[in-house]
């Protein structure tokens, strides 16, 4: 009887949705306690108000937090994305030896416990006199986000036709010349999403910035980990909901990129 | 190509596919070096450090050249072994690397930190000082194992933190033996590492094989839509997800609410700061990679198997057992290698949703980074973590290789 197949069917849908509420129970449980009238991360909430917004947006350590956290964000995959997209570039379409072995060396950020990365990191840049400066979270950071870049720039080469450089070569453009009107737009796609995940590893990054991060210069991810140490705040789910929305933007903002990008192809364009 | 204008710097640049490589390998550079200078060099010499004797080896110079002759089952050496350790001690007085070098050897014989601090006022004439002097001050040098210690600057490396990291330690005549029951720590540390994140391997394995069935079989737009659901938590913030459920679980949180409602229970139960708090959110975090996983093979496996499994005779689970899921198994085995690797590493989680026993290898890591400043520890810790992600590694490219060749 339990083996009948629709009931089966019917349990594992069930399971499904099970398991989709327990993978979006933690965002959605954030939204009731960021509008709370109280001053406790508590469920039911007494009533409801945009007071702890009103906190993030206007006490000073929250918007330091957010400001700092958009610096290092937006400079760490400037960095990351051109350093990214030039090793993509690189990777694919050369043939020379050790390509395996330097791709697992940029690659390593990924795989490395973040512990390691950041107790190395402090070490590292405190022998170098940067140790709590936004410069070298800026680095950190970029050296975690690049792996990602080059990841979806390699794969967004693999469709590209070379063909068309050597085509711009034959009508007289010059490598940079080809380079910024030929390749740039075609995998245009490939490194804007590159740099959107980019930004998202930065700005959701707290282990390396609680780390090598002085106080002044804390991130949002920092604030908040701190924030549930010390005092727990509504402002906590507030400036989550603020970190989930702008990761949400981005995130569709990325996919309707590749739609586009998809739809031009298709289009034969 | 001889066709081209003489003037044309491109002929010249594509005629040598050898320098065309070369110009493509300078494309590379200048992130190979960045990644290099940043990230390799940084995690070696922290890694390094949990071998790293140089602190010792140099300011210990003359200390350890008195003991060249010496062996601990001489006993406590003789005046001019004192008096050499005088003059160290003022040599690193003068050069102001004695405190270092104090912390240093308290992490190894606890107690004698402030010895060695004390003696710097005594030393100003190292000639004079007497054994008497200095063993007032370090009652520690009136026994063998501070001198032992000592005689272990002779080298530029000490396997004193590897072994300490796996509750092991050098008894007096040098040979490596178990450390005493009541210090021992990080080989269960480590056990408890390896043990949580093979226990939520399996539970994502479990919990995703169903979820990935009914993704592939279902019908757009649902399809779409139920695998947008299941990756919108990836791209949502760690450690925002954790706090959550800190919230969720916590005393005055909607769990225990439910419950109490219900009638279920009598007063809240103590859900965070648990083993299971640490479960629940980790698996949460990890699930999607391995439903990502698992649906990857599953969408290219034809949808009829099963079913003509079942009407060669085999019942529903034997045709699932013997046939889907030996299909299944790369997936499987990516996915766990996945979150296996990513579990290994995890701190912030436990460090936010854990108890005090459910501290991971990383959390030690940083502890003995932050909190006591022990370097060689820390360095030693981390090197046993990196070695359980290549142990995990190798297993997986072992097993994926087995499983081609069948």
């Amino acid at each position: 009887m339990f083996f009948w197949p629709n009931l089966r069917r019917r349990l594992a849908f069930l399971h499904t949705l099970v398991i989709l509420a327990f993978l979006l129970a933690p965002l959605v449980i954030m939204v009731p306690i960021s509008l709370t009238s109280g001053t406790m991360l508590t469920l039911p909430v007494p009533g409801w108000s945009l007071h702890w917004y009103e906190v993030i947006f206007t006490d000073s350590r929250w918007t330091v937090a957010l400001v700092n956290s958009l610096i290092v964000g937006v400079a760490a995959t400037a960095l990351a994305t051109a350093l990214g997209t030039l090793a993509a570039i690189g990777l694919s379409w050369g043939r020379f030896p050790g390509q395996q072995t330097m791709l697992a060396i940029i690659s390593l950020p990924l795989v490395l416990p973040i512990v390691i990365l950041g107790v190395a990191c402090f070490s590292f840049y405190a022998s170098v006199g940067l140790i709590g400066s936004r410069l070298s979270l800026i680095l950190a950071h970029a050296g975690l986000a690049a792996p990602v870049v080059v990841t979806t720039v390699l794969a967004s080469l693999k469709g590209f036709d070379r063909n068309l450089m050597r085509a711009g070569a034959s009508l007289g453009a010059g490598p940079l010349m080809s380079f910024r009107r030929i390749l740039v737009p075609l995998v245009a796609p490939g490194i804007l999403t590159g740099a959107l995940i980019a930004f998202l590893v930065s700005f959701d990054e707290v282990v390396i910035a609680s780390f090598i991060t002085s106080t002044e210069h804390r991130t949002l991810p920092r604030q908040i980990f701190s924030g549930v140490r010390e005092s727990i705040s509504p402002a906590i789910a507030a400036a989550a909901i603020v970190l989930v929305l702008i990761s949400g933007i981005l995130l569709a903002f990325t996919s309707y990129i590749e739609r586009r990008a998809r739809a031009h192809k298709a289009g034969g364009k | 190509m001889g066709n081209r204008a003489p003037g044309n710097r491109r002929s010249v640049f594509s005629r040598l596919g050898a320098n065309r490589d070369l110009r493509l390998f300078l494309l590379v550079l200048p992130l190979l070096a960045f990644v290099v200078v940043t990230v390799m060099i940084p995690v070696g010499q922290f890694l390094y450090r949990a071998v790293d004797n140089d602190l010792l080896a140099e300011n210990l110079k003359l200390t350890a050249a008195s003991l060249a002759d010496w062996s601990p089952d001489q006993g406590v050496p003789g005046e001019a072994s004192f008096r050499a350790l005088a003059h160290d001690i003022r040599n690193a007085r003068e050069a102001g690397t004695l405190g270092q070098v104090a912390q240093a050897l308290n992490q190894q014989i606890t107690g004698v930190r402030n010895g060695f601090i004390k003696a710097a006022m005594l030393v100003d004439e190292p000639d004079a000082v007497t054994v008497e002097d200095l063993t007032r001050v370090i009652p520690a040098l009136g026994e063998v194992p501070l001198w032992s210690l000592l005689k272990s600057a002779q080298s530029r490396w000490t396997d004193f933190y590897l072994l300490q990291s796996i509750d092991l330690e050098r008894d007096q005549a040098g040979a490596i033996v178990n450390v005493p029951a009541d210090r021992a720590i990080f080989r269960d540390i480590i056990w408890r590492t390896i043990a949580i994140s093979v226990n939520v391997t399996l539970i994502c394995i479990l919990l995703s094989l169903p979820v990935a069935h009914v993704l592939a079989n279902a019908r757009p737009p649902w399809s779409g839509i139920l695998l947008a659901l299941v990756l919108f938590p990836l791209w949502t913030s760690l450690l925002v997800r954790t706090v959550s459920w800190i919230i969720i679980l916590q005393g005055e949180g909607p769990v225990n609410a439910t419950l109490l409602f219900l009638g279920l229970i009598e007063e809240p139960l103590r859900l965070v700061y648990t083993r299971g708090s640490l479960y629940i959110a980790m698996v949460q975090v990890l699930l999607p990679l391995m439903i990502l996983s698992i649906l990857s093979v599953l969408l290219k496996l034809p949808k009829e198997l099963l079913r003509a499994a079942t009407s060669l005779g085999a019942n529903w689970w034997q045709g699932y057992w013997r046939v889907l899921l030996p299909l299944l198994s790369p997936g499987i085995l990516t996915g766990s290698a996945i979150v296996f690797v990513f579990a290994l590493g995890y701190y912030i989680t436990p460090t936010l949703i854990g108890g005090p026993r459910d501290q991971m290898l990383s959390s030690y890591v940083a502890q003995f980074t932050n909190k006591t400043l022990n370097w060689g520890l820390a360095g030693a810790l981390a090197v046993q973590l990196m070695a359980l992600l290549l142990i995990a590694g190798l297993g997986w490219a072992a097993f994926r290789r087995l499983g081609r060749r069948s």
